[in-house]
């Protein structure tokens, strides 16, 4: 890494587990998950059961007309990143606009517009497709909105890698600013996509958690012998990453440094996980800031509660960080069991995630994990958040199918 | 409702402005109304009216009114008016 530090002066959350950094960080201290029955209009035939919703009431952030007019995934783009904006205090009236530039994730972009369109077109047999409908669905939309709403004219980019693309574009954004061309970026994802056809063809993978029967908000159990798959969840989230000069000069609060981004990809498969690929991903982000495993204190793990993916995470993680013995060992959760999963959008959520470890030493937990699967050996946070050390690093792992690896260490301010 | 209040009415929907403050005679582009928004706009107007308006017609729509007069025309080809 080059001579800038990368400080993160905001976050912005819209997520299952509420719309604020505060509101997400309390659910996750608390335990309290997001993941509800999914109501019928959403799930109609796709047989799927469970989802984490966003509580989302587009007014008074946007005017009817708006909220028509933007994708349901770029309006939580320009929620959240409009939240980090405001958090960092950086008064874009005064800033160098051209030096402040956006870079997003997004898995599939504007599925509500798309689906919207088809259902038109092959359902109502009405071939007369809204005008808006590539400017809504193309998957740069949800990014550009971003950088429209702020008059944001630096550099832009929209990463579209799956379950990794939102930890690349902050990892990117890192880099962008450490490599002096930019002040600050807006970087994080966004990703809607619960309706019933991208629901079916999630289905169809056979890879879904269905409810469980005795409470649905338990359904997604990652590292557990009981796991059944994973839940899909929507949301967004946003980081003001700024220069560490820029940031110091204008007495802004830093939460902490984003100092490490390993990128890897396994290509041995398009959806099995690889080991050695999650490896090289930990060690370059490692090698990048400089730090041990050891400085690591929490991991949030990409842990999606499939049998295949938890049981190659678990292994990855002790090839890098070793066997977990004593209390020191590194406390690996993943907390998709409470907000599900956000696909394009996971990556940056989860490091607003291990930001609460960062900030204030409190591990969110892998919540009902009641029963530890022997193949998943690693430092757990079971069933309740723990209260750590302050760490020195957090990391943040962000595995996809197309077999990208993403991974980010944060450091203390 | 007339025809004329009736687009008004949408216009103010769709672009966020009181209808009392829309001039049909003003150019559309005084109501911050570009291209693109325009053509999702006449997508909306042959919705509600249940009519085509021609690439051609499109282009020589510059005001309210003259909307007003093409969306007339179309309703009376139809037999609708």
């Amino acid at each position: 890494m080059g001579a800038r530090r990368v400080a993160i002066t905001g976050a912005g959350v819209i997520s299952p587990l509420g719309n604020s950094l505060a509101e997400f960080h309390r659910a996750l201290a608390e335990g309290r998950s997001g993941i509800r029955r999914l109501p019928e209009e959403i799930t109609q035939g796709s047989g799927v059961q469970v989802g984490a919703m966003v509580d989302w009431n587009p007014v008074p952030m946007f005017t009817e007309a708006e909220a028509i007019n933007i994708d349901r995934v770029g309006q939580f783009a320009i929620a959240a990143a409009t939240q980090a904006l405001g958090a960092s205090g950086l008064d874009l009236n005064s800033a160098r606009r051209e030096r402040i530039g956006v870079h997003w994730g997004t898995g599939m972009g504007g599925a509500h517009t798309l689906e919207a369109s088809f259902q038109r077109l092959y359902g109502s047999r009405d071939w007369r497709a809204r005008p808006l409908t590539v400017v809504m669905a193309m998957n740069n939309a949800a990014g550009s909105n971003v950088a429209l709403r702020h008059g944001l004219r630096g550099p832009f980019a929209n990463y579209s890698t799956a379950c990794s693309s939102s930890a690349m574009a902050l990892g990117e954004a890192m880099r962008t600013i450490a490599a002096g061309r930019a002040d600050a970026m807006i970087a994080g994802g966004s990703e809607a996509l619960l309706t019933p056809g991208t629901l079916a063809a999630w289905f169809a993978l056979r890879t879904l958690a269905p409810a469980d029967p005795a409470d649905p908000a338990a359904s997604c159990k990652p590292f557990d012998k009981r796991r059944s798959g994973l839940v899909l969840g929507e949301g967004a989230a946003a980081f003001v990453l700024e220069d560490e000069s820029h940031a110091r000069a204008r007495g802004a609060h830093i939460h902490g440094y984003l100092t490490g981004y390993g990128n890897s990809c396994d290509a041995t498969h398009m959806s099995r996980p690889d080991r050695d690929g999650q490896v090289r991903a930990m060690q370059e982000a490692l090698a990048e800031s400089a730090r041990e495993p050891g400085d690591i204190g929490y991991i949030n793990a990409h842990g999606t509660a499939t049998m295949v993916g938890d049981t190659v995470e678990a292994d990855a993680v002790r090839a890098v960080f070793g066997e977990p013995d004593g209390d020191g060992a590194v406390r690996v959760s993943s907390t998709k069991s409470l907000h599900g999963h956000l696909l394009g959008g996971a990556g940056a959520l989860e490091f607003a995630a291990a930001l609460l470890a960062l900030e204030k030493g409190i591990a969110p937990p892998t919540a009902y994990l009641e029963q530890p699967d022997p193949a998943c050996r690693v430092r757990h946070v079971p069933m309740k958040s723990e209260k750590i050390a302050l760490p020195r690093a957090v990391m943040s792992n962000s595995f996809a199918f197309g077999g990208s690896n993403v991974v980010l260490i944060a450091e203390r301010a | 409702m007339d025809t004329l209040a009736r687009i008004k009415d949408l216009a103010a929907k769709e672009f966020s402005i009181d209808p009392k403050g829309l001039d049909p005679a003003a150019p559309l582009d005084t109501f911050g109304i570009d291209s693109l928004s325009f053509i999702e706009f006449m997508f909306k107007i042959e919705e509600e009216f249940g009519v085509s308006v021609s690439d051609e017609d499109l282009r020589s729509i510059k005001t309210l009114a003259d909307l007003e007069h093409h969306v007339a025309a179309a309703l009376a080809a139809a037999g609708k008016a």
